[in-house]
């Protein structure tokens, strides 16, 4: 009878005890049974085990295939379990595309293995000899067909375990039927219908949530300052975030868990964590410089011929100098695992590329034998060579030792770019020699490669180990140029890395090809011969000279010895470039996998100097294709990928480490960009299968480099080709035809404050002869409740919400109207008082005349003045009625205990009695009166707007004794805590003017379509708002558009906004600065208006008022930390990027929104110290 | 909005109702993922740049990652899940696994949600106005050859469905 199990979760041992099936397994050197490598059961399943893992490229699929094969059964009939621990073979790293060549081949034998036993079995049960036996779909039948017996029916009362017979023979490769057919992936249906299947959806009873806070050395993982740094941890900091379960400290490793993913996300944000580094690189952005200055030691690793005797006698020499940028490796998912500890074992859920090796991580960090380890490996993001998966493992691990319980971390995706392995940067030198015919007689190859293992992140925080750079000596992929060149030798200066730095895609293979291949493209040019023809004549290798001719073929290729010879226009060139490589991979010499060649065709905008691949035509001879069609889908992806690493693709970094952590300063390419590919894959069933992972991205940068020589005869030998480097290019060679790169002139700008100590000392003398004092009013208690009507009460809650007192009475987070909130004025900080009826710290001793006399007059119950940062002035106008409705509902409040700090102003403002005599020059206490010769909902709306709305408060510019200016000034825009408050009037420097219709628009919904979204302090305004009827928005609307101008139309509005838009889109194309790249990578998918228009949000930034004003400060806030307004709930918010982007980076952002956006506004002066002061100015949270 | 702690909200997700209880701030993808558990819906960036967190709300695409709890009361949202399942795949869904329209598959949610939306509006849309509604996606692994063919052919079974 057969038991129902789940091999996926049974152990080794687990596995073994079954009955009724068939194991064939891997032997340990004593011949003990380990993992094993195939089970049969006798309920007809049949399960593969592989320590390899699928990193997104079919591998599960595969060796699915090469399974089903050998057994003669459908590949559906095979389930695939790889990479976990406790049940698959250690077969080391996934790593250079090798699970195909190398540990599928025991994979193979275990299934052949398997079908023999079953053979004979099926023999001596059918009484037949194996002879005549034929197996189809797990049946075996007898040469008649008129026995049959199944594989499972053989099984019955088995308990097989076979050690793997490497000797086993295996299908001849001309009698597949499977391998080599397209197959479709088993697991793409659960991908596109949200099964689970990723770590990142694992979910287990219980489970909490952490998030780690990284140290501020970047992606750094060398240095005395590595898990030393940390000086002290604030917890105070996060302990009004509701959920937080613990924080976990050791060494620099710092980690929150939480019971809500949200809480814990809040609680890393926002705890505090003083570190002691200041930051320890080198200048990272000029490599050819800084990698020959790193210690390194130079290995030769090919030797032929005599490389300086061949130079002494050519005729030409050819030196050249290439430089690889640090790139990432990019993973679209950041990283995340699911750990559960307790009782002295762990499982984790890992997306891990190495099963095995993370366990030996983490037995050291944990201080656990590894056989108490426990790794599930699940689906992840693609990684291409290693990302952080490792290293939230470990996280984990920590976090769930710490609380006990099972913990989920995934890492944010600043982390996963700040913290990556980055495939790193490569300086390579050749230098060359070519005879009197032009053919090379000497190819001296140099190349500079630091990078090592990247230890878990863990283990070096902790300081479980020492954080000593290690050399590794992977410097060496492919670094023998495939050409018979007589002479050649072969140098690699092996050397620790500098940032944290691991293999990605092509590790050290494709920056060399790129050496080799751009190398022997000059060297033709120089021989007057074409490109294909000249590396022809010195290719030996068949197998490569075959895929060179097909390529060539294919793509069309015809002969040419001189750039430029395709069509040009004034405003492209056209060009197309060749590259060939052989992969070799592994330890060198290494192993050969795929042939590739490519021919790239480009189109170089000659005004901008933009470039784009068009097409690509990629020849592959892989030998056997186990799946054809997954390989050519994989071609698709390197090409792709290979051609965005070309184009656009450089990690920079500034002194502390890392400086680019989102999509915007790391940008990829995208749709509207991708070539077109054409795969021509050389038929080889009688090869050997060749990893197919990677190879076809080995030639790619150095076709389109190639190709860009041929568009413009200039050479580029350092990717990424940039519209700004191949602009300066085209400048430099004259074959600019756009203008050259012009900046505005700056304006000076007239510093405001600078003369107020002077003129408000100097005004003092003449406050002081004003009356001061006032007298005290008796506290008495508050109104009796049922004093005032229900209707009282709720007309009184919504005039608190026109007066927006919790605005500013509420400090975010508590009770709201218990004061307390800071209010940056020019003249020192006013802290909100507490307005709850609070006998002792608020207005409960308040009678209603002490609090009529504070709205009308600014003066505080017990006679003290109050700062006009409680617009007194305008509540003045507020009738008695509305006065005494909310007096009503203020005091029926629920009282909150809460004494707020006194505010500390700068003198005069210090002595408050002087108050009265700025009361007595700037105050007018008298009522609203209605203008008869206007209609009732202007007065309405004006009695709200100057009344409790205060709008002028912030709206209006104020003198130099802070009184707000009246007359033309009056509405004519303010600042107000370090925002600027636009002129609601004439004076409005918005793109496009306001009707009453916007305004209405704008305070209903916080947000109208040609002017933006309320943010920052007008943010709780709009959502206080939301308490008032329709009428009185409307009438409010009517109000402020009556200090507009009257004749705008619809119509009109709507051809200033088209003729904006029209403009910022015909830039578009002109300006390619970083800043334009940032732009599409970090704001496009929310501001740029699209043509199949999927999108909820489409702010135009080209009729923002921030990117119009005339100072940047609004637009600085905005990006830093969002803009969560009404809008924000109706289509989702402006996140900040206060941690994911640079200062330097916002100022290229904003320089080119302005140049582009506002192209009739002087460019912003002073723009960097501004972010700089406004970042520190500004508290993450926000002010309200 | 100035309460600190949790409110409740009721929204439609994937044509059932729901009421959860947490913070109005609450991003909404933490909410589907954690307390309705759908898988669909992925965090990419947190910053609405890259487009693994896309879901519809009322009908419209929207970044659940940018998106606050207190913003769906009332709205209707639909995830992956909600266009079809591995039994039943909705059309873009089918289109995708036909042309085996992925490599690590994490962008997948976005893509095929992002499609849909698209060919809901313009089942007719060209190759080049597929490409530009689909630029704001991102894919590491260069699927997009892939996935280009997935929605041109999702796009021609809604055609035909209209037919």
């Amino acid at each position: 009878m057969m038991a129902d199990f789940d091999p996926a979760s049974l152990s080794k041992t687990a596995l073994f005890a079954l009955a009724d099936t068939l194991i064939v397994y891997a032997s340990e050197p004593g011949g003990k049974p380990d993992m094993p490598y195939v089970l049969l059961d006798s309920a007809g399943r049949i399960f593969g085990f592989n320590g390899h893992v699928d990193l997104g490229t079919g591998i599960r699929t595969a060796l699915a295939q090469i399974i089903a094969e050998e057994l003669d059964v459908a590949p559906g009939a095979v389930a695939v379990i790889l990479g976990d621990t406790a049940r698959t073979p250690d077969q080391g790293a996934t790593i250079a595309s090798e699970t195909i060549q190398k540990s599928a081949v025991p994979l193979r034998s275990a299934a052949a293995q398997a079908r023999r036993y079953l053979m004979e079995r099926a023999a001596a049960a059918l009484a037949a000899p194996m002879g005549s036996l034929t197996a189809a779909d797990g049946v075996f039948s007898t040469a008649a067909h008129n026995r049959t017996i199944s594989y499972a029916e053989l099984l019955i009362g088995v308990q097989a375990r076979l050690p793997l017979d490497p000797t086993t023979p295996t299908k001849d490769p001309s009698a597949y039927r499977i391998v080599g057919g397209s197959t479709q992936r088993v697991d793409i249906p659960s991908k596109a219908t949200g099964e689970l299947i990723y770590v990142h959806d694992m979910r287990i009873p219980d489970m909490l949530h952490g998030r780690v806070v990284r140290p501020p050395y970047a992606g750094v993982d060398a240095g005395d300052f590595v898990g030393a740094s940390l000086l002290s941890v604030d917890e105070a900091s996060i302990a009004s975030i509701p959920g937080v379960v613990a924080v976990v400290v050791i060494g620099d490793f710092v980690g929150v868990v939480a019971e809500r993913e949200e809480q814990a996300v809040a609680a890393a944000k926002a705890l505090k964590i003083e570190w002691r580094y200041t930051g320890a690189l080198p200048d990272l952005k000029d490599l050819a410089a800084t990698l020959p200055g790193h210690p390194s030691a130079p290995r030769v690793v090919h030797d032929v011929g005599d490389v300086e005797a061949a130079r002494a006698g050519a005729a030409t020499l050819l030196d050249r100098t290439y430089v690889w940028p640090y790139q990432m490796h990019a993973s679209i998912g950041p990283s995340c695992a699911l750990a559960d500890y307790r009782e002295d074992r762990v499982r984790i859920w890992s997306g891990t590329q190495n099963p095995h090796p993370l366990r030996n991580d983490l037995a050291l960090l944990l201080d656990l034998p590894a056989d108490r380890i426990d790794i599930v490996r699940m689906e992840a993001a693609g990684c291409y060579g290693r990302n952080c998966a490792d290293d939230v493992a470990a996280d984990a691990a920590l976090l769930s030792r710490a609380v006990n319980a099972p913990v989920r971390v995934q890492l944010s995706r600043e982390q996963e770019h700040l913290w990556e392995p980055k495939g790193t940067g490569q300086l390579m030198q050749a230098r060359g020699a070519l005879d009197a015919d032009g053919a090379p007689i000497a190819y001296d190859y140099s190349s500079w490669y630091p990078s090592n293992g990247a230890p878990t992140l863990a283990l070096l925080l902790t300081g479980r180990i020492p954080a000593i750079p290690e050399v590794w000596e992977m410097g060496d992929r492919t670094s023998v140029a495939p050409y018979d060149y007589p002479n050649q030798r072969v140098t690699i200066h092996d050397m620790a890395p500098i940032v944290r730095a691991s293999w990605l895609r092509g590790v050290s293979a494709l920056p060399s090809s790129f050496a080799h291949e751009s190398w022997i493209d000059e060297a033709a040019a120089m021989a007057g011969v074409d490109p294909v023809e000249y590396r022809l004549r010195f290719l030996t290798d068949a197998r490569g000279v075959a895929v060179i001719q097909a390529t060539a073929e294919r793509a069309g290729w015809t002969a040419h010895t001189r750039p430029q010879t395709l069509e040009a226009s004034p405003d492209a060139f056209h060009g197309r470039g060749f590259a060939y490589a052989l992969y070799v991979h592994g330890k060198f010499p290494g192993s050969a996998a795929a042939w590739a060649a490519w021919v790239a065709e480009v189109e170089v905008n000659r005004k901008t100097g933009e470039v784009k691949v068009t097409k690509v035509t990629v020849g592959h001879d892989a030998g056997l294709m186990i799946n054809p069609a997954g390989v050519q889908h994989q071609i698709h992806g390197n090409v792709i990928q290979a051609t965005s690493r070309a184009l656009m693709e450089q990690v920079t970094f500034d002194s502390a480490g890392t400086a680019v952590s989102e999509w915007g300063g790391y940008p990829i390419i995208t749709f509207p960009d991708i070539p077109k590919i054409d795969v021509l894959m050389l038929p080889r069933p009688d090869q050997p299968p060749l990893g197919a992972g990677e190879s076809a991205s080995v030639p790619s940068a150095a076709a389109i480099a190639n190709a860009l020589y041929d568009a413009t005869g200039v050479r580029f030998r350092e990717p990424p080709f940039t519209p700004e480097k191949v602009r300066a290019a085209l400048q430099a060679a004259g074959l600019l035809t756009g203008p050259p790169t012009a900046t505005a002139a700056p304006k000076r700008r007239r510093e405001l404050w600078s003369k107020l100590v002077q003129i408000a000392t100097g005004l003092a003398a003449l406050m002081v002869t004003v009356s001061p004092w006032s007298p005290a009013i008796a506290p008495r208690a508050g109104p009796r409740p049922g004093l005032y009507s229900e209707a009282t009460l709720e007309r009184g809650r919504v005039l608190a919400a026109v007066g927006d007192c919790a605005v500013c009475h509420t400090v975010p987070g508590h009770a709201v109207n218990s004061g307390g909130l800071a209010l940056e004025t020019p003249f020192g900080v006013v802290f909100s008082t507490n307005l709850t009826p609070d006998p002792e710290t608020g207005i409960g001793a308040w009678s209603y005349d002490a609090f009529r006399r504070a709205m009308r007059h600014g003066v505080s119950r017990d006679g003290h003045r109050l700062y006009p940062a409680f617009p007194y002035t305008a509540f003045a106008k507020v009738s008695d009625d509305d006065m005494e409705a909310l007096y009503g509902y203020l005091m029926a409040q629920k009282p909150i205990r809460s004494a707020p700090p006194r505010s500390q102003l700068a003198f005069p403002f210090s002595v408050r009695p002087l108050m009265a005599g700025w009361n007595a020059l700037f105050h007018r206490p008298s009522p609203w009166t209605d203008d008869p010769r206007r209609s009732a909902d202007w007065n309405r709306g004006g009695y709200l707007v100057e009344g409790l709305g205060h709008c002028a408060a912030c709206h209006s510019p104020r003198n130099l004794m802070g009184a707000e200016r009246k007359g033309r000034d009056h509405l004519g825009g303010g600042v107000v805590d370090g925002w600027d408050a636009p002129a609601l009037t004439s004076l409005s420097r918005s793109p496009a003017p306001w009707r009453a219709d916007d305004f209405y628009a704008y305070l209903r919904n916080g947000y109208a379509p040609h002017h933006g979204a309320a943010a920052g302090p007008m943010a709780p305004v709009v959502d206080e708002m939301r308490a008032l009827p329709d009428e009185d928005i409307r009438a409010i609307a009517t109000y402020l558009a009556s200090f507009g101008d009257q004749a705008v139309t619809v119509d009109r509005q709507r051809a200033t906004v088209a003729q904006l838009e029209g403009k910022a889109q015909a830039l578009a194309p002109l300006i390619q600065t970083p800043g334009a790249s940032l732009y599409r990578g970090a704001c496009a998918a929310c501001h740029d208006a699209n043509v199949a228009d999927p999108f909820a949000i489409q702010l135009s930034l080209a009729t923002s008022g921030g990117v119009h004003a005339a100072k940047p400060d609004n637009m600085i806030r905005v990006i830093l930390d969002g803009a969560n307004g009404e809008l924000a709930r109706l289509h989702g918010a402006m996140p900040g990027f206060r941690d994911s982007l640079s200062d330097a980076q916002i100022s290229e952002l904003m320089r080119y929104a302005r140049r582009r956006f506002a192209s009739d506004q002087p460019a912003w002066t002073d723009l960097d110290a501004t972010i700089s002061r406004v970042r520190k100015a500004s508290s993450p949270q926000g002010r309200h | 909005m100035h309460e600190p702690g949790e409110t409740e909200v009721a929204f439609t997700v994937n044509g059932a109702p729901a009421r959860i209880r947490a913070s109005g701030a609450t991003p909404l993808i933490y909410v589907l993922r954690n307390d309705l558990g759908l898988n669909g819906p992925k965090f990419g960036c947190g910053l609405g740049e890259c487009g693994a967190c896309s879901v519809l709300v009322d009908g419209k695409i929207a970044r659940s990652c940018v998106v606050a709890l207190s913003g769906v009361a009332g709205r209707e949202v639909t995830t992956l899940e909600g266009l079809g399942t591995r039994r039943q795949p909705g059309i873009v869904q089918t289109a995708f696994i036909e042309e085996q329209a992925a490599q690590c598959g994490y962008c997948l949610n976005g893509m095929i949600v992002t499609a849909h939306a698209l060919l809901s509006r313009a089942p007719d849309a060209t190759e080049m106005q597929i490409a530009q509604g689909m630029r704001h996606n991102l894919c590491r692994c260069g699927a997009h050859v892939e996935i280009m063919r997935a929605i041109e052919r999702a796009g021609k079974a809604m055609r035909r469905g209209e037919e």
